[in-house]
């Protein structure tokens, strides 16, 4: 069932369609419910309503809402599928699928994939299994046959490959695959380039079980191919091809880039109406030629459309030869030591090894140089002669300069561009009149036309040209005079110069100018390579490692984990997976492997003529698209509509009252400021560098506060912070410091260090004090603070070493790992009498318990001095007359424990002995200077 | 959603009947005394030899400008050239008669008040009685008592109601006298020209009634919203609407015309006409209408507090 491309997978259930006037007729009788409201005033109403405003139905567009809603609901039960997609792939005992992917393939690659995919749902859905087999892929590679799933995955994991297809290879390969299988689906997805055996490769596959087959082949072949690039003097010719059913007239854009990817050359091509092979002309200058490194296709973005150039087209090879090598020993007087520095920067030196012309010629030869250069040879032996010879006229240049040997040898028209006289010209000198020549203008029909002329250069000595007829237009440089000095000629392919001057400096100085160089130059750059390299050193056949690789969309990639070296022989190996097109070689030379030769052609595949039906398909992504999501989407929203509907007729938006519009809007205001918050917060969080804890640090320095240690014993702790507290009162009272709330602190958690003074009570029940805690109070007592131990055992010990009570014990244990100074009960003089009240003793619940102190021992003491002197405030302080007993407390503000003995005084001079330590902690030793006071007051008034 | 009114059950008359003596024991009571205090020199428990309602002629004197002109004597002004105003003596013994609408439209209570019309228009006709009975009125209720004087009349009407067992929608008013006082609390939900048909033979026979509009908040501020069906309490009448309060802003307009029409109506037969809410309290009610009844006639005095 399908019509306006859309199909449905349950098609009765559309019946459910005729049941809409049932819903409808349903949906006009049942308006929603109203709220019932008793209102007496009914007739003062009933003159207000209009008749029509008091619906006995639902409104119109709410019953077509609902509708709509249920017949969308039924059409999206019906599993509606938009555009749906013929099934070819089921069919048959096995679907047998082979793909190109070759480097056409690379365009549209997705498509072909969603194609296929399409075949092995098919496939899958109809349960048959998969043999796939893509074209490119080595011989090992298994086909099948998979399940769906698995030819699927396969599948997934396929890319283009930027090698031609391989259809021989892989059809026998199928037609293995499916011996014995009766009723074969054959898929070709090809790549709709033809191949070099296809009919044989078709016809071993149709002599197969072949069922049916399914073709697809792209629509349209646009391919362009470049097949060669040849670096002629004026410019860089560039072949393209593109495929022979392409007939229209089509321009493209070819440009050069370097090793970097720059773009440093562009030209235009353009194909005539059924014309398939062009050429595009690079006018680059020969320096930036030099340069090229590919030349791309501009938009094709395929394998085909990069041509690689490697060194074979760039740099050349230089043999050089010279007859007069004798003297190692003067390199500065040897021919070619000029020649050597000048072309080492752009060429490849070739030396013969052995000063033998006979055996170095060929030699150099062998090594197929773009130019052999020849100082000063004379005559060469007849073998070496011939074989130079063969090498110019297919297209080598020979260089030659002048020398005493070649004035004396005899003409040789075949390796000298122009006839010379015998002997040589001298210019200037005793016996001649005429001056050293300076070089003239290059002329406009020789290579170094563009060049500037050396101004500075003479030469004194040179070889002459006969006269003939053609000696202007061979003469690439002359002198002032007219006298030729660098000639040239063709040969065939190759080219003929001639230096009339030696390589050195004897004769004219023109080796050892710049000019020199850039002849040299630009000679070089109009030589070629006479072939590549096939040979390493040891004989062998050279290999290189695959280097930068052309991906089959046409750019370069790191090579694949399948690409293997290329081995160089006697011809070019052919492109397969193992040698994919691209560079191969290293940094210090690549030799370029291209996917095209100059031979290539672009044939469109040919549909083999077979009496098997064929179904041909296209290339196209899965256009199909399940509906039945969308409309249950879509029908959910019009639920939602409608509940909105019903909750506006129901009059829930109303907000009539302002009272619940100002709720509302407060609720509304809440939400954002909260959110608001929320969102701040963090922000505000990450803005400052607040830590956890802050605000208990903050509280505990902003007033000054007395801790004392928490034993875990709640009766201790209690009386220590009811004793604090009475403290505080009497603080208060007495002296201008007010000090906050009593800290309990733990000594194995809290931060000590915002106490002045913490009191311990010891209490030798509690588990003894971890190491660390010990070490944080030891650390606290070395920066400065103090801690007041109190072991609440004055009469509870006994006499000698043996009497300590329990408590005093545990002091002893924790006093063991701090660093304690020597102590001394509080002398008369100390600071700790003075600072507030002057006292005797300290005594606390219990009379006549000495309070121990840092003794100050080397403290100076004069007779005269009320107060010892001393810097500091002693760290520990160490009594057992249970002082926290005497300060407590309670919330009346009565004491809450007995003073031992009875003695109300004790109590207050236990009140005075906590001001005059707490006074001590803040303000040290200010007392003890305090008593210079009158003394300073007398020199002030002098 | 929650309704917004409903019909509550009849009030008990005697639960009533204590809410009444609580109203009428704390706001008017401070009226009564201050009266009597002013009252004392003239003295006797009968005797208020004063203008002011009553039967009996009192004095004639001279038209003010402004006063109603149903109230000339046209008998006495014909004789010479001024015109006259024929007051009459307080008659200690003045017949009140008291009726509160017994209707189902008045047992109807919304959220947002107190207690329901029909509670609440007992409260105030029995706090009246109280009110009246202490002051030695006569009082009496249309078609249930005639008019007795007791000390303990509230009592006894609230007895007599209470035994009553169904009152008729309108009372028979054809046994009140002129020169009688006759207090109506109801709702006054019916279109204004019945009420009026009603009530005018009463203004021909110079019967001075006492109007007080008993609303719900809910009648008057119509709060409704949304699909709403509305039903008549006592007709039984539904009426449905889409969106109540889309027609709310009409329906009020139509309320208050009601009630104005009937406010003016009464202002130029010189009645007194009090709007109560049921959300407010009853005193106010009270003391407007023990003003009223106490006061001169004259133009002004009527209307909605």
């Amino acid at each position: 069932m399908s019509f306006l491309s859309l199909a449905f997978a349950q098609p009765l259930i559309l019946y459910g369609l005729l049941a809409l006037p049932v819903i409808w007729w349903l949906l006009r009788l049942t308006p929603p419910r109203p709220q019932i409201e008793v209102f007496p005033p009914l007739q003062i109403l009933a003159r207000v309503l209009k008749p029509e405003e008091t619906p006995h139905k639902s409104p119109w567009w709410l019953t077509l809402l609902r509708l709509t809603l249920a017949a969308l609901v039924i059409l999206a039960l019906a599993d509606p599928v938009f555009r749906p997609a013929k099934n070819v792939g089921s069919g048959g005992s096995v679907l047998a699928l082979i793909i190109d992917n070759s480097w056409p393939a690379a365009r549209e690659w997705d498509k072909r994939q969603a194609t296929a995919e399409r075949l092995i749902n098919d496939a899958g859905d109809s349960g048959i299994p998969v043999i796939l087999a893509l074209t490119t892929d080595a011989e090992n590679v298994e086909i099948g046959p998979f399940a769906a799933e698995a030819a699927r995955d396969r599948l997934r994991a396929a890319m283009p490959r930027p090698v031609p297809a391989d259809r021989h290879m892989t059809y026998a390969k199928i037609v293995d695959a499916i011996d014995g299988l009766s009723d074969t689906t054959l898929a070709l997805l090809t790549d709709g380039l033809a191949g070099p055996d296809d009919e044989g490769a078709f016809a071993q596959l149709l002599a197969s079980n072949i069922g049916r087959i399914v073709w697809a082949a792209p629509r349209s072949l646009d391919t362009i191919g470049l097949t060669s690039a040849d670096n002629q003097p004026k410019a860089m010719i560039v072949k393209a091809i593109r495929p022979t059913s392409d007939t229209p007239p089509r321009q493209f854009t070819v440009h050069a880039l370097d090793d970097k990817g720059r773009r440093i050359g562009e030209a235009t091509g353009l194909f005539g109406a059924g014309v398939s092979e062009t050429t595009a002309e690079l006018k680059v200058p020969f320096e930036l030629r030099n340069d090229f490194d590919s030349i791309v296709v501009e938009g094709e973005n395929l394998a085909s459309a990069v041509h690689l150039l490697d060194e074979n087209s760039r740099r050349r090879r230089v043999g050089l030869i010279s007859a007069s090598e004798a003297d190692q020993s003067q390199p500065l007087l040897s021919p070619l030591y000029y020649i050597r520095n000048a072309l080492l920067p752009f060429a490849d030196l070739i030396e013969a090894e052995t000063s033998d012309l006979a055996k170095a010629v060929p030699e150099l030869i062998d090594d197929k140089p773009a130019i052999v250069v020849m100082a000063d040879v004379g005559t060469l032996p007849q073998e070496a002669r011939t074989k130079l010879i063969d090498w110019i006229e297919s297209g080598g240049t020979l260089i030659r300069f002048a020398g005493p040997r070649l004035a004396a040898a005899e003409n040789d028209d075949d390796l000298l561009p122009v006839r010379l006289r015998l002997g040589e010209r001298a210019l200037g000198g005793t016996l001649s009149w005429t001056e050293p020549q300076p070089v003239a203008e290059f002329p406009a029909q020789g290579p170094f036309f563009d060049l500037a002329a050396p101004r500075d250069v003479v030469v004194r000595r040179q070889v002459l040209a006969e006269p003939t007829p053609d000696i202007v237009e061979r003469t690439w440089a002359s002198l002032a005079d007219g006298t030729p000095l660098v000639t040239g000629a063709k040969r065939g392919e190759g080219t003929l110069v001639l230096f009339h001057v030696p390589p050195e400096a004897t004769w004219s100085n023109l080796p050892i100018t710049g000019s020199f160089v850039e002849m040299l130059h630009r000679v070089v750059q109009f030589s070629r390579n006479q072939g590549r390299l096939e040979q390493s050193a040891d004989g062998k056949p050279a290999t290189l490692a695959p280097y930068r690789m052309i991906s089959a969309d046409g750019a370069l990639i790191p090579p694949p984990p399948d690409a293997r070296p290329l081995v160089l022989g006697s011809e070019i190996p052919p492109v397969t997976i193992t040698n994919p097109p691209g560079f191969y070689g290293g940094g210090e030379g690549v030799v370029a492997h291209n996917l095209l030769d100059a031979s290539a052609r672009f044939e469109p595949i040919a549909r083999p003529g077979t009496n098997v039906p064929i179904t041909e398909i296209r290339y196209a992504f899965d256009e199909q698209r399940d509906l039945k999501g969308w409309l249950i989407a879509l029908a959910i929203l019009l639920l939602a509509l409608d509940s909105l509907a019903v909750f506006w007729l129901g009059g829930v938006f109303a907000w009539r009252s302002a009272a619940k519009a100002g709720r509302a809007s407060a609720t509304v205001a809440a939400m954002v400021a909260l959110g608001a918050g929320l969102y701040v917060i963090p922000a505000l969080a990450q803005n400052t560098d607040a830590k956890p804890g802050d605000a208990e640090a903050i509280e505990a320095i902003s007033l000054t506060r007395i801790a004392y240690v928490l034993t875990g014993d709640s009766a201790v702790d209690s009386i220590s912070r009811a004793g604090i507290s009475g403290l505080n009162r009497f603080l208060i009272e007495k002296t201008a410091l007010e000090p906050g709330e009593p800290a309990g602190v733990d000594i194995a958690v809290d931060e000590l260090s915002f106490y002045p003074l913490i009191y311990w009570p010891v209490d030798p029940a509690a588990p003894m004090p971890s190491a660390a805690a010990i070490a944080r109070v030891d650390a606290y007592m070395q920066q400065g603070g103090t801690v007041l131990f109190d072991t609440r055992d004055q009469y509870a010990n006994g006499f000698g070493a043996l009497g300590a009570s329990p408590a005093t014990l545990r002091l002893r244990e924790i006093l063991a790992s701090l660093n304690v100074p020597p102590l001394e009960p509080v002398p008369p003089d100390h600071v700790l009498t003075k600072s507030f009240y002057i006292l005797r003793q300290f005594p606390g619940r219990y009379a006549d318990a000495p309070l121990w102190v840092e003794a100050s021992l080397d403290a100076e003491n004069s007779e005269n001095r009320p107060v010892r002197t001393g810097d500091g405030v002693s760290s520990i302080m160490i009594t057992a007359a249970d002082f926290a007993g005497a300060w407590a407390i309670d919330q009346s503000g009565r004491p809450m424990l007995p003073t031992v003995p009875g003695n109300p005084l004790q109590r207050v001079y236990a009140y005075r002995s906590g001001v005059n330590i707490m006074m001590y902690m803040l303000t040290g030793n200010y007392k003890s200077d305090q008593v210079h006071l009158p003394i300073l007051l007398e020199r002030l008034g002098q | 959603m929650v309704q917004i009114g409903k019909s509550v059950e009849a009030a008990a008359t005697s639960e009533v009947l204590v809410r009444a003596r609580q109203r009428a024991a704390l706001v008017p009571d401070l009226l009564v005394e201050a009266r009597r205090v002013a009252n004392t020199v003239i003295a006797g428990w009968h005797g208020r030899r004063k203008r002011g309602i009553g039967e009996n002629f009192w004095q004639f004197r001279p038209y003010v400008e402004g006063e109603a002109r149903s109230r000339i004597d046209w008998r006495r002004s014909a004789r010479d050239d001024h015109v006259y105003v024929r007051d009459r003596e307080w008659e200690a013994a003045h017949t009140v008669w008291l009726w509160a609408d017994p209707s189902p439209s008045m047992l109807f209570q919304s959220t947002s008040a107190d207690v329901s019309k029909e509670s609440r228009s007992l409260v105030l006709v029995l706090a009246l009685a109280e009110l009246l009975s202490r002051s030695g009125e006569r009082i009496a209720w249309p078609g249930l008592t005639d008019p007795f004087t007791a000390r303990n009349g509230a009592e006894r009407l609230a007895a007599h109601l209470a035994h009553a067992l169904s009152q008729p929608s309108k009372p028979d008013l054809s046994q009140i006298r002129r020169m009688s006082d006759l207090v109506i609390a109801s709702d006054f939900l019916d279109p204004a020209e019945s009420t009026i048909n009603w009530l005018a033979p009463l203004a021909d026979r110079g019967v001075r009634v006492h109007l007080i509009e008993i609303a719900d908040p809910a009648e008057e501020t119509f709060p409704y919203a949304g699909r709403t069906e509305f039903r008549d309490p006592e007709t039984g009448g539904k009426m449905t609407t889409g969106r109540a309060e889309s027609i709310a802003d009409d329906y009020r307009r139509e309320y208050l015309a009601r009630r104005h029409e009937l406010m003016a109506w009464c202002r130029r037969i010189a009645w007194s006409y009090t709007v109560n809410h049921t959300n407010q309290l009853a005193s106010d009610a009270l003391v407007r209408v023990h003003m009223m009844m106490t006061a001169e006639f004259g133009p002004g005095l009527g209307g909605a507090p």
